[in-house]
């Protein structure tokens, strides 16, 4: 079934209009990506009342664009600018950066890119391969299991993507507070709206979203703006030599290897499995001198580890309509504007249109390597914008995106409000992405915790009546204990700057403030 | 390598950090307490709107509080790398207000002059306020983002966007 409903996808995504959106997505997500400040997720956000006037198809292929792009575009601002904003980009930015100042960026910048598009498209392969069964295994699934899965999500996005637990736990708890805001859908009451009518319909995912992601970066970067001209390393130098290419296929599949499996697990993301590549590339390389100087394979491996994570995440995104990262919550977000409940039964009664996004996915990502070999001169261009324009500009858009919805000025003071927030949440460094998927997942957690209650007259323990729910509970509490119980017997997680030089993860035990990468 | 051990302002980061904690806590007392108010239909049969503003409320309760107990034990926040960001500079408040303020000045302002007037008057002061040169050219750009983001938005997308009388009128034609 797979082979055949993905050709079909390939015949709907190769119409000119699909083709359009697809191209329109990359080169937007690849200039986001490449620009400071702004990200993937909140450019998904930005544009959400697109769906509005846009078919679905259309929509979420432009989405899926964006989503693989930004991670093309992280790449050659972590490798020209050695201040990587994005966790996922500190471990490419370790080598890349140094082969930029060695003269080598040209090289490096193709590593990267051929890396992203050769895990891109084998991790679109194996998410298309491994969607059907999955979906197939979670077809039976219970509104407990289902409650069960959306646990271990929260879990694992609070404790295991940032480097403080329990900060993450907070940012969710915050997330999961404004996903209350408005009208209880089941009984239909009002809850926490403060008597505002406005409130009763909710804050809305693209005001939150867009809040704490742009508006809340553009105050952080502001109140710290880094002053004087914008410093990017010049790209030129030859180009990746045969001896480059040796070196480098390897790291790309090993980092495909991590990188995949990781963003498919519930407990997702791309920095444990960067993490991991560059670790693993350090201890087999065949150069261990050039590392720490500009190896290539410390750009090839986590670079490859960071896109197929990308697509692993949608792998539960599209057969469990369960987001791991920032950027999917928001498509869960679009999909959800068309009235269609992404989980088990997407496949079945939205195939088409899945096997349509996947399709583009393969199509975004040739796109996207000729976008990024040949053209990288016009993206390290953008670089150089003068940073009060750029953040005056994601300031104009946060506006325009926000407005859109509802036409309202109050969204905007809301908007500057959460802003706020994110701020401070940024200033004392408290994650955000958690926050956003709890605004998200935590209506679905509840609904189908209640549907599960109610089927059980009440008895809490329909929550563990299933073997799968009991394994993923289990695991959820491994997730949400386990860091603490390291903390107090290992230390605090190493930085990237540790595992570059001494080459493995390990623990460490004094508490120190550690500040990284800033040699300039 | 730079290694810095302490922030030149760890006394002020560490109130932060703990006002945020507490703030936190009491945002689930909030949740706790409001969560009482909120009505139950009588025809709700178990689970109703308040258990999970319950559950939600105590676990807020429960981070705000382990993470003040962690911070008053000596816990940090992780450094936050931006790559526009100078970890070593000191808070610029001055822009900080200034953006906010003309932010929420530009979103009173939508509905009187329109939309791309108002974000123009917003990007040339946030653009001030971050350092750019000069006033005039700030704000002649904004407009111009202002006026094509508009024109490409309303125009083609039909995103309902108040455009102001002079830009409506120029464009009506289309």
């Amino acid at each position: 079934m797979g082979i055949d409903a993905l050709l079909g996808g390939f015949a709907d995504a190769i119409t000119p209009v699909n083709l359009l959106f697809a191209l329109l997505g990359v080169v937007l997500g690849t200039a986001v990506g490449v620009l400071p400040g702004i990200g993937p997720a909140m450019t998904v956000a930005l544009l959400l009342p697109a769906t509005y006037v846009l078919e679905p198809t259309a929509a979420l292929i432009m989405f899926a664009g964006i989503y693989y792009g930004g991670m093309y575009g992280g790449s050659t601002t972590s490798i020209l600018l050695n201040t990587p904003g994005e966790s996922s980009s500190i471990m490419t930015a370790l080598e890349g950066n140094k082969m930029a100042k060695a003269g080598r960026g040209s090289a490096a910048l193709a590593t990267a890119a051929i890396g992203s598009f050769v895990a891109g498209t084998i991790a679109t392969l194996l998410l298309a391969l491994v969607a059907p069964t999955v979906v197939d295994l979670a077809i039976g699934i219970t509104a407990a299991d289902y409650f069960a899965l959306a646990v271990i999500a929260f879990v694992a996005v609070a404790t295991v993507l940032g480097s403080s637990p329990l900060r993450g736990l907070a940012s969710l708890c915050l997330g999961l507070y404004l996903g209350l805001v408005g009208t209880d859908v089941i009984t239909g009451q009002e809850r926490f709206t403060l008597g505002i009518p406005q409130l009763s319909d909710g804050i809305d995912v693209v005001v939150v979203a867009v809040a704490l992601f742009a508006v809340g970066e553009s105050l952080f970067v502001a109140s710290r703006l880094r002053k004087g001209a914008v410093q990017v390393i010049d790209h030129k130098g030859s180009w990746m030599t045969k001896e480059d290419f040796r070196r480098s296929w390897k790291p790309w599949l090993r980092g495909t290897a991590f990188g995949f499996p990781f963003g498919a697990l519930p407990a997702g993301g791309a920095e444990i499995p960067t993490f991991l590549s560059y670790a693993t590339e350090r201890k087999l390389t065949t150069h261990p001198e050039d590392f720490g100087k500009g190896a290539i394979e410390g750009v090839a491996g986590p670079e490859a580890a960071n896109n197929a994570a990308a697509a692993g995440v949608l792998v539960p995104l599209l057969t469990l309509g369960l987001p791991t990262s920032a950027t999917a919550a928001i498509i869960l977000a679009a999909f959800q504007g068309y009235g269609i409940q992404p989980g088990p039964t997407l496949l079945t009664t939205e195939g088409p249109l899945v096997w349509a996004l996947i399709a583009s996915l393969f199509i975004g990502n040739v796109m996207l390597l000729v976008l990024n070999l040949p053209l990288v001169g016009v993206w390290v261009k953008l670089l150089t914008i003068p940073r009060p324009y750029l953040y005056a500009g994601i300031l104009v858009f946060a506006s325009l995106g926000s407005f859109a919805v509802n036409a309202d000025p109050l969204d905007l003071v809301i908007l500057m409000v959460l802003g706020v927030l994110g701020f401070v949440m940024r200033r004392y460094g408290w994650p955000v992405a958690p926050a956003v998927i709890g605004l998200i997942l935590g209506p679905i957690a509840e609904n189908n915790l209640r549907r599960a209650l109610a089927i059980s007259d009440g008895d809490l323990s329909v929550l563990v009546d299933t073997w799968f729910s009991r394994i993923v509970l289990l695991l959820a509490l491994v997730a949400l204990v386990g860091p603490f119980v390291l903390r107090l017997v290992q230390g605090r997680r190493a930085t990237p700057e540790e595992v570059q030089r001494d080459g493995h993860l390990e623990h460490r035990d004094d508490e120190s403030v550690v500040t990284s990468g800033k040699d300039q | 390598m730079s290694t810095r051990l302490e922030e030149p302002t760890t006394t002020q980061r560490t109130t932060g950090e703990l006002v945020l904690a507490v703030l936190l806590a009491a945002l689930g007392v909030y949740l706790l307490v409001d969560a009482g108010a909120i009505a139950v239909p009588g025809s709700t049969n178990t689970l109703g709107p308040r258990f999970f503003p319950y559950l939600v409320g105590g676990l807020t309760v429960a981070t705000g509080a382990f993470l003040a107990l962690r911070v008053l034990r000596g816990d940090r926040a992780p450094s936050d790398d931006s790559e526009d960001v100078d970890p070593d500079a000191p808070t610029d408040w001055r822009a900080v207000a200034v953006i906010a303020v003309a932010f929420l000045a530009h979103a009173l302002l939508i509905n009187v002059i329109g939309w791309p007037l108002a974000v123009a008057l917003m990007f040339a002061a946030v653009a001030w306020a971050l350092g750019a040169v000069g006033i005039v050219r700030p704000f002649l750009i904004g407009l111009a983002v202002g006026c094509i983001a508009w024109i490409v938005f309303v125009k083609a997308l039909d995103v309902a966007l108040p455009g102001g009388t002079v830009l409506e009128f120029v464009t009506s034609w289309f």
